[in-house]
């Protein structure tokens, strides 16, 4: 058995999803999300267990919400998505064949996707211009993630986008960042798969765009408009961690041999793991909390409690764990701040600031 | 019902006369119960006018035809395979509608299985569309009356079905003496998607000639190509399926096998 299998133990890999990929881009820098999501361990299922619920999980009305307006896009023959790609990407009135991908059965689905999309990079006659649905692969630290963009298209003149079709409004022409945000992250995962899956069939990974076409309902109608979103930082950033996870071995190297995430499940499917000796196993691993982290990750309220036990910065936000670079905790900083701890080597420059921030503060309390 | 009009409109005269009359000589209260009774005079009055003439049978009909014959009637306007969303929308806006999307998602199940237990025992059958590997197309409802041709889903034909659809509504439309409230708004959303389209606005008043006209325009620039596709896929049709798979499409994985993609 591969060590990473046995920080999983007995249960079977949880998949991974776009959404999943996406929000590990999220935050780079946390070991314990890369250890849990490399070995595909049910992050949920192990925070329920340690009595930290994760808040969020897609509403039902908003799965529902979405599917709606994915299908209205897409009826008669994406005859919307079609007027609003001759507008924006100015697709040449000739160019409207499109595949349904998902006419193939499910086990066919991504050979078929290959098949298409080699045809389509070949430049062959009638390649088609729309693909509904094709099934993308990505290899997450050994195991395979199955990515299911919302439509692919192909262009004539020879380059691939990505859409992305999403429910939340756009009012004015501005839309919620974070929502935006999450989209561009979810889709620089279908680029990035997209990317290897035609390089890997031996084509210019270069012909996918680094701008992706998200589609939202315009002001308070349900009439669709598309924007371009730029997404080579989320696309670096996911390739960087993309690349941490695959030598996760580092990681493993200094951990103790015996450690795991197992929650052993017995008869029933129900953990029969301790949760406190789940817990001290995953303090084992260090976390790198940040307050987005309540919006992508299931074990944000154990790691928020962590962080607050040991009273470290991370709470206050990255940039201000950044700005106290080399100070341990809050307690540390506030003592630097009062004068009540003699600053160690190297933190006499911080000491410094802190000192003047505390008798700013002083003196508009005064 | 002209009597009742004039009626109505004489009383409203009355009342609004008494009520002014009332409101010189201050008398708070019956002014107050005339209005009231002015207000009930010109509902009614309202109401009378607006109520749908009795030649017009709109809602009446739906509880009598069934779904297979609205979704028949929907499609025979169409004159290509739609989908349901598509075939309900024309049943609102030229028919009695009354039809739900849920209604037909097991349409087609329901007509197969008719189908093999007594095969041709009706006039006729809701079908699938077919796609490159003769599998039935998702979400695509088709009659069987038509030829194969019309029923094979190349890469190009979605685009076609949508603009022979339009032209379609719009001929539908252009020939309705009083076109309803539904019908002008599925016109103007097709139309809007288009090209040349994009000034049409929903809720105005939509040119119906002026949709087929573009739509023709289109169709031209695709046509060639798609019925090259099409005759292709019904002449595969024609060899390798049976009556059943020809109407609701093959599932057989070894059709697919052999063939693999071709379009």
């Amino acid at each position: 058995m591969r060590r990473i299998d046995a920080l999983r133990g007995t249960t079977p890999p949880k998949p991974h999803d776009a959404r999943a990929i996406a929000a590990l881009a999220a935050n780079p820098g946390c070991a314990r999300r890369a250890l849990m999501d490399g070995a595909g361990v049910d992050k949920d299922a192990a925070a329920r267990h340690l009595g930290f619920p994760a808040p969020f999980g897609q509403s039902p009305f908003a799965i529902t919400r979405g599917n709606q307006f994915e299908s209205l896009v897409k009826a008669d023959g994406c005859a919307e998505l079609l007027r609003m790609l001759r507008e924006l990407l100015e697709l040449p009135v000739a160019e409207v064949a499109y595949h349904d991908v998902e006419n193939v059965g499910a086990h066919l689905r991504h050979t078929h996707t290959r098949a298409l999309l080699d045809r389509a990079a070949r430049g062959e006659q009638d390649a088609g211009t729309l693909y509904d649905h094709p099934l993308l692969t990505l290899e997450i630290a050994g195991h395979t993630a199955y990515l299911e963009p919302d439509v692919v298209t192909f262009q004539l003149g020879g380059r691939f986008h990505i859409v992305e079709i999403k429910s939340f409004a756009v009012v004015d022409g501005q839309a919620d960042p974070a929502a935006v945000a999450a989209a561009a992250r979810q889709a620089a995962v279908y680029v990035h798969a997209l990317r290897l899956m035609l390089a890997g069939l031996g084509h210019d990974p270069g012909v996918v765009a680094d701008e992706v076409v998200l589609v939202c309902p315009e002001n308070f109608a349900n009439r669709p408009v598309a924007t371009l979103v730029d997404v080579r930082r989320q696309l670096a950033v996911l390739r960087r961690q993309l690349a941490r996870m695959t030598s996760l071995d580092r990681l493993l190297g200094g951990l103790p041999e015996e450690l795991t995430f197992d929650l052993m499940p017995g008869e029933d499917g129900l953990p029969g793991r301790p949760a406190a000796d789940l817990a001290d196993a995953l303090r084992r691993v260090e976390a790198r909390y940040a307050p987005d982290c309540l919006s992508t990750c299931d074990l944000c309220f154990f790691c928020r409690d962590e962080a607050r036990q040991e009273g470290a910065s991370d709470l206050l936000g990255r940039e201000v764990r950044d700005a106290l670079g080399g100070v341990a905790g809050v307690e540390e900083a506030l003592g630097l701040a009062d004068g009540t701890r003699s600053p160690a080597d190297g933190q006499e420059e911080i000491a410094r600031v802190l000192r003047t921030a505390e008798l700013l503060r002083q003196d508009c309390l005064a | 019902m002209s009597d009742r009009l004039d009626a109505l409109e004489s009383r409203i005269a009355e009342l609004r006369a008494g009520v002014r009359r009332a409101v010189r000589a201050r008398d708070g209260a019956a002014a107050r119960s005339l209005r009231a009774d002015l207000r009930a005079a010109e509902h009614a009055w309202d109401s009378l006018v607006t109520a749908p003439s009795e030649d017009r049978p709109r809602r009446r009909a739906a509880g009598v035809v069934t779904v297979r014959e609205r979704v028949h009637q929907a499609l025979d306007v169409l004159g290509a395979p739609a989908q349901p969303r598509l075939v309900v929308a024309v049943s609102e806006a030229f028919f009695a509608g009354g039809l739900r999307s849920a209604q037909l998602t097991s349409i087609r199940r329901d007509e197969e299985r008719s189908f093999r237990a007594a095969p041709y025992g009706r006039p006729y059958y809701l079908c699938a569309a077919l796609t490159d590997r003769l599998s039935p197309a998702r979400g695509l409802l088709a009659q069987s009356g038509w030829p194969l041709e019309r029923r094979m889903v190349g890469p190009l034909s979605p685009r076609v079905d949508f603009l022979t659809c339009a032209r379609a509504v719009a001929a539908r439309v252009a020939g309705a003496a009083e076109p309803s409230q539904e019908a002008l708004r599925l016109l103007a959303r097709m139309g809007r998607n288009i090209p040349g389209g994009e000034l049409v606005e929903l809720g105005r008043d939509v040119d119906p000639a002026r949709v087929a006209e573009l739509a023709a325009a289109e169709l031209a620039v695709h046509a060639e190509r798609d019925t090259l596709h099409r005759a292709e896929l019904a002449r595969r049709a024609r060899e390798q399926l049976d009556d059943p798979a020809r109407l609701f499409g093959a599932t057989n994985l070894s059709t697919v096998g052999k063939k693999g993609i071709t379009a």
